[in-house]
């Protein structure tokens, strides 16, 4: 039972980042291959402040958000003048600067010896620290992004994101500051994959650097690649099939010296799968050209 | 309306726009002709702010625009129409007029959560009006078509409904009968003289074809190779001697 549970945690969790990633890709039209910073962003102020500081989990939250969120913009500002692919990779040393930063600035980060014994959440006294508590907790964060982002996407601001996606000039044209508007979105995007980022670490008591790496990143994307983007449901039913797929493999019996190039190898395969027969995704409403 | 003034810009050694002045009146429509090549849709990129200008000085309803961005400019009441066909292709119909909107309350991410009453009655009323410009220009069925699914022809009409809404007083428009089959251009243009005697809109338009000119235009600017050569009413334009050998060679 806890064997499950955890999975679903995990879902819990990249269902929030996925989400997070598909305001960008899937509005914005914008591929970020930052989002494991954020998430690692998020995951490191949440235990510093509960570690050095003795602070409750919960009051944590809005300063790794709100971090995060401030980050992002800094990020934002002057990525977003790029366009296209340079946009990726402006994300992309960004996503590398933060994992070198995480590894190396050992008097705050411990570097690669990581952060153990981060404390359970309390909330109103009440310890969560088994993992249906943390079951029930991560549910509550999803359903809170999907509110998030289930508001935005059927907002003004979530169509002219689509517009500017679809094309960019006309929607200029019409008056609309498109800068602007994809700088929110990446600052939004940022805070969501906080939440996820401080969850996991309350979760699994212990991060470290290599949770955060551009592999990550990449992981995020798959995704989004697989589930499609451009609604909620595309993130939501790829984080299920990528999370489940490592799964499957534990029961077919592959050695675990064999399990990780080969779970490397199926999302690979599944990348250029999907780009190749259905660009959309299995759900999605956008394709990626 | 709008007043350009001693404009130039160069791409690398070529002038594209040499020394240009051009003068448009409130209410009217005026043509930009002339042979490929000739600057008259770098004039148009530079009014609305996506070419800037080497030198010279804009002025739209006496305030000068030259340098602002170009989502400024378009805030500020002008619209334009692009040569190619250009829609939020996997919106519908009414999404792409409602995006014409200025100072939507719901553009601000915030606002779903924080104003939801504001932004509301905004949709409300902007929905109601863009049906209205929809029907205007005869695409009241196809409000909930994705813009894709539109034919060439009516992604121009589309263009035309998303001018329309939200009051901006000055259009742009560069060959809005390029590409469109024989048959609608006649119903193109009703539309744009609708546009000008029932709205009060001002329009400049770029156009190869010259009984379009002849029927539309109040006044007309000859351009050649980056220079204004002639201008005046579009009888006496289309009888000068330069204007008959750029578009005949005789």
């Amino acid at each position: 039972m806890n064997y499950i549970l955890h999975i679903l945690i995990m879902i819990e969790i990249y269902l929030i980042l996925g989400l997070s990633l598909n305001l960008l890709m899937g509005y914005g039209g914008l591929f970020s291959l930052a989002q494991a910073a954020f998430y690692g962003v998020g995951a490191y102020i949440s235990a510093l402040m509960m570690i050095n500081l003795g602070m409750n989990f919960f009051f944590t939250l809005p300063f790794a958000i709100l971090g995060c969120m401030l980050l992002a913009l800094i990020v934002a500002l002057p990525s977003l003048r790029l366009k296209g692919d340079y946009f990726m990779l402006a994300t992309l040393s960004f996503q590398t600067l933060v994992f070198t930063i995480l590894y190396n600035w050992i008097p705050v980060t411990r570097g690669p010896y990581g952060i153990p014994g981060i404390p359970s959440p309390v909330l109103f006294g009440f310890k969560i620290s088994e993992v249906w508590q943390f079951f029930l907790l991560g549910l509550v964060f999803t359903a809170a992004a999907v509110y998030v982002f289930k508001k935005l996407y059927h907002s003004p601001y979530g169509r002219a994101l689509k517009a500017i996606r679809d094309d960019e000039l006309l929607a200029v044209s019409l008056g609309k500051n498109t800068t602007q508007f994809k700088v929110t979105a990446f600052v939004i995007s940022g805070g969501i994959a906080a939440l996820a980022g401080a969850l996991f670490a309350a979760y699994v008591s212990y991060i470290d650097p290599t949770s955060f790496t551009l592999d990550e990143s990449i992981f995020i994307v798959t995704i989004i690649v697989v589930g499609g983007t451009g609604n909620l449901k595309g993130p939501i039913i790829g984080a299920f099939i990528i999370l489940i797929i490592p799964e499957i493999l534990r029961f077919l019996n592959i050695p675990d010296t064999m399990a990780p190039n080969i779970r490397q190898i199926i999302y690979g395969a599944l990348i250029v799968l999907m780009m190749r027969l259905r660009p959309q995704g299995l759900l999605g409403d956008y394709r990626f050209e | 309306m709008l007043e350009l003034n001693n404009i130039n810009k160069h791409f690398g050694g070529i002038k594209a726009v040499d020394d240009v002045s051009l003068y448009f009146t409130e209410g009217k429509i005026s043509a930009l002709i002339g042979p490929n090549g000739a600057g008259k849709t770098t004039v148009f990129n530079i009014i609305s702010g996506f070419i800037r200008p080497d030198s010279g000085e804009i002025l739209f309803k006496n305030k000068t625009i030259a340098g602002l961005p170009a989502w400024k400019i378009a805030g500020a009441g002008l619209g334009r129409m692009f040569q190619d066909n250009r829609v939020f292709g996997k919106l519908t119909c009414l999404e792409n007029v409602l995006l014409a909107k200025k100072g939507n309350p719901g553009e601000n991410p915030l606002g779903a959560f924080f104003f939801p009453g504001k932004v509301r009655a905004f949709e409300a009323a902007n929905i109601s009006e863009a049906k209205k410009w929809l029907e205007f220009v005869g695409l009241a069925d196809k409000a909930e078509i994705a813009a894709d699914n539109l034919s060439y022809g009516q992604q121009k009409l589309l263009a035309f409904a998303r001018l329309m809404a939200d009051g901006r007083e000055l259009l742009l428009l560069d060959e809005p009968t390029a590409g469109v089959n024989p048959a609608m251009i006649g119903q193109v243009l009703t539309l744009i003289k609708k546009i000008v005697k029932e709205a009060g809109k001002t329009v400049i338009i770029i156009e190869h074809n010259m009984s379009v000119i002849l029927e539309i235009a109040d006044f007309v600017y000859f351009m050649d190779d980056g220079r204004v050569e002639t201008f005046g009413a579009p009888k006496d334009v289309l009888a000068d001697e330069r204007v008959r050998e750029a578009y005949t060679g005789l």
